[in-house]
């Protein structure tokens, strides 16, 4: 039992990630923070994984890391997707902002009024549909800052 | 060994044993890479995507039918045919397992997309533009829920539930021009993530202190453990509450159930009948697999009797676990999913409860079979039976009472119940048609969900009279009994309003008729749910073949 305090330490950061994703989850009303929330749980169970797998000195924890993040990346594409749509159709990345789906003779939950979005007209970068050639600027391009 | 005879080893096992019993999953595949070659191919372009799915479908259904004819036991097996397919064969290195409940639960699959492409064909939604897509995702989600019926590695688990989630999540906002769409797919793919973690935090406890992720030994070491004291059965327990969070997310079971109306509501209905009955029963199957992998000793050879009824005894404190858990779910999950959808006002949020309730009379039966293991295998045996029998009619009192709000959407451009007020007069089919559907959801005689409920309650009732759980069995036999009743009310409030109300003024579209191409779609879908009502031993044939898997 030489690797016992590696286990216990790793498994303590692993479970200290988890669970600051976990409350993260449970917290946070921006989109994005809270995909982000749900990325840092899988990277502490990652980390757990990989601490099992040392102890037993079995590769299939490190495996499973492996199969974890490739999840990990589709889940994260799949809903950065619907948080561009979603920034798309209201400008904003507030949770609170999609509550038209709900039991219908039940409130709105309110627990901080959103707030107003200034009228400005706002020219967002928009992804051009897929299968179109997408129409390029030249003078744009010309201006944009080199990064 | 060297590294060449494990090369060749694993390649002979791959190809001679595990890709034939792969086919109907590989058929699926190749149906997805034809569907997006369809894409970007100019000339294949005008080829319709449905057709190519359809296909695809076909084979696989063919295939799987193949394996589940075959299978030892079989009622169409020829006594000429040569014997191939043992009664419970690894593969893939025991990632999968190949059993009557795989295949049953595949063909099952494969039959209800070969009916819902056949519906998405005639509602409109996909139109041809999203046909590629919609098919594509349907199809790989449907992967993986043939690797959810058949994983056998906590690995697996965990990959099939993510590859039959993230296709979803992309269904539930297919109609893009929706805000509503949108808000589903936010909200499913929101709780998806969070469930997924949390299992997989599970995941990594339970395979962790087991040091295996293979469920056969995974029992084994569970009664290994039981027998030495109990060392480290809190963080097992732990382990085993959180898998429970995202097997009850897949399965909508209360308290995890909170996406399952909005989604419902917010994506189109086809979408939902491919959740509430594709996803709804790859789920059950999962809970049964994990249930009775983890419950009950693999069958050995004989010589292993002896130690296989020692660690049979060893699992009994898993098993009351699990039975207290699925249990407990199944009771709250039946209760409140009829209690709130007392008051709906919109069809799908309506039929969004219904399956929420449905999922959990089909836990009951899960639980009463899992307690009845120890004492009465026969009597466990007859509990998957109703479980994987139940599944079967679902597919089609379901899948018909979705087909149903869709093709009337298309009529009347609404879901709102008061919408079909009236429609007695105009289209008497459809509202017989809509009668026969929620009437076996009900669970009421002659109807196919009558037979299906009963058995649930019969092996209840069986569970009572042997197993060691019987305040619980006998709880939730009066909660199943009081929850009918109240569902009773609601299935048919829908039909009032469509019979006895008067029609709204501002009604748009003409009458539906049965005599048309949607009017054949649902006679096609309730049909079987009167004829499996009547005559329903050649589908309980089959389920008992299910049922016998992990004995």
């Amino acid at each position: 039992m030489a690797g016992l305090p590696l286990l216990q330490n790793s498994l303590l950061v692993g479970a200290l990630l988890f669970v600051l994703g976990l409350v993260g989850m449970l917290t946070r009303r921006n989109l994005i923070v809270l995909f982000l929330s749900a990325e840092l749980m899988l990277q502490g169970i990652s980390i757990s994984l990989v601490a099992w797998s040392r102890f037993h000195g079995d590769w299939g924890g490190q495996v499973f890391v492996i199969f974890v993040l490739t999840v990990a990346a589709c889940e994260a594409a799949v809903a950065l997707v619907f948080v561009l749509q979603a920034f798309a159709r209201t400008g904003r990345l507030d949770a609170a902002a999609w509550q038209s789906l709900r039991e219908s003779n039940l409130p709105r939950v309110v627990d901080h009024e959103l707030p107003a979005i200034d009228d400005l007209p706002a020219d967002w970068p928009k992804l051009s549909p897929a299968g179109v050639q997408p129409v390029t600027d030249e003078n744009s391009a010309l201006q944009r800052d080199h990064v | 060994m060297n590294l060449g005879t494990l090369i060749t080893g694993s390649l002979n096992d791959t190809l001679a044993v595990s890709l034939p019993l792969f086919r109907p999953e590989l058929c699926l595949a190749t149906t997805i890479v034809l569907l997006l070659l369809c894409r970007i191919v100019p000339l294949l372009r005008r080829l319709d995507s449905g057709i190519v799915a359809l296909g695809g479908v076909c084979f696989a259904l063919w295939f799987a039918w193949i394996d589940f004819r075959d299978l030892p036991g079989s009622l169409w097996l020829s006594s000429s045919a040569v014997q191939t397919i043992s009664s419970r064969q690894e593969i893939f290195t025991g990632l999968l397992v190949f059993d009557s409940l795989t295949a049953y639960l595949r063909l099952l699959l494969a039959g209800f997309l070969v009916l819902y492409i056949l519906f998405t064909k005639v509602s409109g939604i996909p139109d041809h533009e999203d046909g590629a897509d919609f098919y594509t995702l349907v199809l790989g989600a449907a992967i993986g829920m043939c690797l959810m019926v058949s994983a056998n590695h906590l690995l697996m688990l965990f990959m099939a539930v993510e590859m039959a989630s993230v296709p979803s999540y992309a269904l539930a906002g297919l109609l893009k021009g929706r805000k509503t769409s949108s808000e589903a797919a936010i909200k499913y793919a929101v709780y998806g993530a969070g469930s997924a973690g949390v299992m997989l935090y599970g995941i990594s406890l339970l395979a962790g202190v087991l040091g295996t992720c293979h469920f056969p030994s995974m029992a084994a070491e569970l009664a290994r453990i039981a027998g030495a004291g109990g060392d480290g059965s809190m963080v097992l327990v732990l382990g085993g509450l959180m898998v429970a969070v995202g097997l009850a997310f897949k399965l909508s079971a209360v308290p995890f159930h909170f996406w399952c109306p909005d989604v419902f509501e917010g994506a189109a209905a086809e979408v939902g009948a491919f959740l509430s009955v594709a996803s709804k029963a790859a789920a059950v199957a999962l809970l049964l697999r994990v249930a009775f992998s983890l419950g009950v000793p693999p069958e050995g050879d004989g010589s292993m009797q002896v130690a296989q009824a020692q660690v049979l005894v060893a699992l009994a404190d898993t098993r009351h676990f699990m039975v207290y858990l699925i249990g407990l779910m199944a009771a709250v999950t039946c209760t409140l999913g009829n209690l709130a959808a007392y008051g709906q006002t919109n069809m799908k949020r309506l039929l969004a409860y219904s399956t929420i309730a449905h999922a959990g009379y089909l836990m009951m039966a899960v639980a009463a079979a899992v307690a009845m293991v120890g004492v009465a295998p026969a009597g466990a045996r007859a509990a998957i039976s109703a479980v994987v029998f139940y599944l079967g009619t679902y597919v089609f009192m379901n899948l018909g009472a979705f087909a149903i709000v869709a093709l009337l959407r298309n009529k009347l451009r609404s879901e709102e119940i008061s919408s079909y007020a009236g429609l007695v007069h105009s289209s008497p089919g459809i509202v017989v048609a809509t009668a026969v559907v929620l009437v076996s959801l009900i669970g009421l005689p002659p109807l196919a969900g009558f037979v299906a409920k009963f058995l649930v309650f019969a092996s209840l009732v069986e569970a009572i009279a042997v197993s060691a759980e019987r305040p619980l069995m006998l709880v939730l036999l009066v909660v199943g009994g009081i929850n009918t009743v109240v569902s009773l009310f609601y299935y048919l409030r829908v039909l009032k309003v469509m019979t006895f109300d008067p029609p709204p003024l501002d009604r748009v579209g003409e009458s539906f008729s049965l005599v048309s191409l949607p009017g054949a779609v649902v006679t096609a879908l309730v049909v079987p749910v009167v004829v499996l009502g009547l005559f329903w031993s050649s589908l309980y044939a089959c389920a008992q073949l299910a049922g016998a898997f992990a004995f």
